[in-house]
């Protein structure tokens, strides 16, 4: 009993140095975090902090800006299915049995290890709307098939969409319809992810397929797209599912550094995310409390997603 | 284990007292440190090296990493603030006055003899709040245009003079204009970005942002309408300005000083509006070829033009707030003042340094024959508004996004001031709703006759 006692008080003590971090860094700041979601918490000292209650969650459901920024954040999500398709097509080609394979999986890979900061910045240049190559190509292509009256999109300094979403407010208003500073954070944001981390969840997800599967369903007389649809789709589910959740997490989070860096959020609002919104408002309007209850929301977005998810995404993988 | 756990615990306190010795503020030489959070104008490297000569007590350090008002507060408010930092705008010094960071220098500033009564009266929003002295100006800044003299040569166009109107500078501006067989611009006529001039303009055009007593926006005003208007056609309907794609299209990577300063100086611009601290750039070896000349602004229905500058203020948390004093010290002196003069990083904040013939004629450039034009467009300048009702981060946000309609061709000029002029007015309510303080001032001023920020009641605070 007694060397049971001291075999928890040491695993106790090993487990202290990561408990007490968990608790300074993250669980203590989320606990914080949601005290100051009730409060009008202002960095300004002649803001004398006050409980609000519910005050600051009912604001920001009636505001505009908050609805504006929600709804650019699920626009810029509708990049995700492209991008995990794309992910599953390279994982497929990359599991091919060629000669110089790592090279081209390192190639692919290539822009997961690059510097955000760094590519972003090489993006923006690309969109360069004059002489970028995105719009060089766009024009030639344009002047070979006749229709060099057609102007090239604008990119990050339009604020038209697919959608024909308004940049004031939330309606359609069709003179909108276009490409604009949110497709272009849309196809960027595939090109990162198609070749990231996806990708080798899918390589891994493919490799651990038993090679029986694919034996029998060939004598069977299975050509390639039936091997794919029926072998190597549903043995992948778990892993697409994984990487869906995870995806729908990231891009309810994502936008900041594309807005930061490319765009400070405009034009006219229209690449602010609900990441970069809580950033602007608790460090440099200094609302905190109100940041909180943003950050608070957009926890429970995340959330209900997840949950909603799970809850049938799950069903198709037991099926 | 108990051991390898006392052990661990031992190390740990060890190397924490380690830290503690090592803390910065004092160096090896014995020389106290001063770190100075500021932009990286090359000219900034020189006022640092010329302070650390004067006071060999002390270390000046620049620290151009941490700008920005948000970065600043949240690391002075956590203890990890630097000693001395910049301060771009009145409603930059309310910030840091009212967040608790600016150290109050009246007292000290009475007993060292440095006066805020010797700099240009426009500086005097960024130093002065409420009567209360937090800091001392670095520069003076008023703007007027620059033009390429060699560009006008080779199109024969006669300079402009200094007695101009906005209408005579649109026919220079697109004459000066040239594009490709495409119909692409390969040469504006007039550069001018609507951040920094958008009051400038509407002041112009007998505006204001806000009513005189700061309680309501003004900018729903026609006035403020035909201002924004007017801009719009300089892009749209005189086409010699950049629209954003065209300014997109033509902008670099960023950086200090890069931008419009960049493009005007590589000759793809004939004017621009600007300041004389842009020849901390142009006076690049790159820019050689540059022949400059500069007037003053346009005149459109007044003549009125803002002015500002830069401020340094004092952590009232630093390490260092007596070595950060001397520093305000050497600011207010005739060596900082005249370096300023020199190196052309704007003008010299004190007034009188302003008044020397080395000013009106570097014998290193004898060639900027343009100084009296900086000079007198300070003279003329007043300071920019402000209001203590609403945050000046808001009021930017709120103005960005309008400017950016407005620019994008989706808002007449009218629109965009009657929605900004809205939100600015919502923004003031709001912020009575939270700050007592600033509601009691509010109420008070409403009681002398200024005018509501609300129409209906029900939207009151």
């Amino acid at each position: 009993m007694k060397r049971n006692g001291m075999a928890i008080g040491t695993a106790l003590c090993f487990l202290l140095p990561n408990f007490l971090g968990f608790l300074v860094f993250t669980l203590g700041p989320v606990a914080f975090s949601l005290a100051a979601s009730f409060t009008n918490w202002n960095l300004m000292k002649t803001v004398p902090l006050r409980w609000v209650g519910l005050d600051n969650f009912a604001k920001l459901l009636t505001e505009d800006d908050f609805w504006l920024y929600s709804i650019n954040t699920a626009y810029l999500m509708m990049g995700i299915p492209i991008s995990i398709a794309a992910s599953l097509f390279l994982a497929v080609l990359l599991s091919q049995k060629l000669r110089g394979m790592v090279v081209y999986r390192t190639l692919f890979y290539l822009p997961s290890f690059t510097a955000g900061v760094a590519m972003l910045i090489l993006w923006k240049a690309l969109y360069n709307p004059d002489f970028g190559p995105v719009n060089v190509a766009i024009e030639t292509v344009l002047k070979w098939i006749g229709a060099s009256s057609v102007e090239a999109p604008t990119w990050l300094s339009s604020t038209k969409n697919m959608l024909a979403l308004g940049a004031e407010k939330v309606r359609i208003v069709s003179a909108q319809f276009g490409l604009g500073a949110r497709d272009a954070i849309i196809i960027m944001g595939i090109w990162t992810a198609a070749g990231g981390g996806n990708m080798l969840l899918y390589l891994a997800g493919i490799s651990n397929i038993p090679e029986e599967l694919y034996e029998a369903a060939s004598i069977d007389g299975a050509g390639k797209w039936s091997l794919f649809r029926h072998v190597t789709w549903p043995q992948l589910a778990p892993t697409t599912f994984f990487i869906v959740i995870m995806s729908f997490i990231g891009g309810l989070q994502g936008g900041f550094e594309q807005a930061r860096v490319m765009t400070m959020g405009g034009p006219a609002g229209t690449t602010t995310t609900l990441s970069y919104y809580i950033y602007t408002k608790a460090f440099e309007e200094f609302q905190i409390g109100y940041a909180s209850a943003v950050a608070w929301v957009l926890f429970l977005v995340i959330f209900a997603v997840t949950l909603f998810n799970w809850r049938f995404g799950s069903q198709y993988v037991n099926e | 284990m108990k051991y390898v756990f006392m052990t661990a615990f031992a190390v740990m306190g060890a190397l924490s007292v380690v830290a503690w010795l090592w803390t910065p503020g004092r160096t090896d030489d014995g020389r106290r440190e001063i770190v100075w959070v500021s932009d990286d104008n090359p000219m900034r490297r020189q006022q640092v090296d010329l302070f650390n000569e004067l006071h060999p007590q002390y270390r000046l350090k620049l620290d151009p990493q941490n700008g920005g008002m948000e970065k600043i507060i949240v690391q002075c408010l956590a203890g990890v603030g630097p000693d001395v930092f910049d301060c771009y705008s009145g409603f930059q010094l309310a910030a840091f006055v009212r967040s608790g960071i600016a150290l109050d220098c009246t007292e000290e500033f009475a007993a060292r003899g440095v006066d805020v009564g010797s700099i240009w009266p426009c500086l005097t929003p960024l130093t002065v709040h409420e009567g209360r002295a937090y800091g001392f100006p670095d520069n003076a800044h008023a703007p007027a245009l620059w033009f390429n003299k060699r560009l006008f040569d080779e199109a024969g166009e006669a300079y402009p003079t200094s007695d101009w109107t906005w209408q005579e500078c649109i026919e220079i501006a697109a004459r000066m204009t040239l594009k490709d067989e495409r119909g692409r611009p390969v040469q504006f006529g007039l550069m001018m970005g609507l951040d920094d001039w958008l009051d400038v303009l509407v002041a112009q055009w007998g505006g204001s942002v806000y009513v005189p007593e700061g309680t309501r926006s003004a900018l729903d005003s026609p006035e403020a309408a035909e201002a924004m208007q007017f801009y719009r056609d300089l892009i749209y309907k005189y086409e010699v300005i950049p629209s954003p794609t065209q300014e997109n299209a033509m902008a670099s990577a960023g950086g200090w000083g890069t931008g419009t300063i960049a493009l005007f100086g590589a000759g793809k611009a004939a004017m621009a509006i600007g300041g004389r601290w842009w020849l901390c750039l142009l006076r690049n070896p790159d820019f050689a070829d540059l022949k400059l000349g500069a007037v003053e602004l346009p005149a459109g229905p007044s003549r009125r033009v803002f002015g500002g500058g830069r401020s340094t203020l004092i952590n009232a948390r630093g390490n260092n707030v007596e070595g950060a004093l001397k520093f305000m010290e050497y600011l207010h002196g005739a060596e900082f003042n005249n370096l300023i003069n020199r190196q052309a990083d704007a003008l010299a904040p004190v007034r009188k340094y302003n008044y020397s013939e080395e000013f009106l004629l570097n014998p290193e450039h004898p060639e900027e024959d343009y100084n009296t034009v900086w000079r007198t467009a300070m003279e003329k300048a007043t300071p920019r508004e402000v209001t203590p009702y609403v945050q000046g981060q808001t009021v930017a946000r709120i103005l960005l996004k309008q400017a950016d309609l407005l620019r994008a061709d989706l808002k007449t000029g009218a629109e965009a001031m009657r929605d900004a002029a809205r939100n600015i007015n919502e923004a003031i309510v709001e912020q009575l709703g939270v700050d007592p303080e600033l509601r009691e001032r509010y109420e008070a001023a409403v009681a002398n006759g200024a005018p509501k920020a609300w129409d209906n009641e029900d939207d009151a605070p």
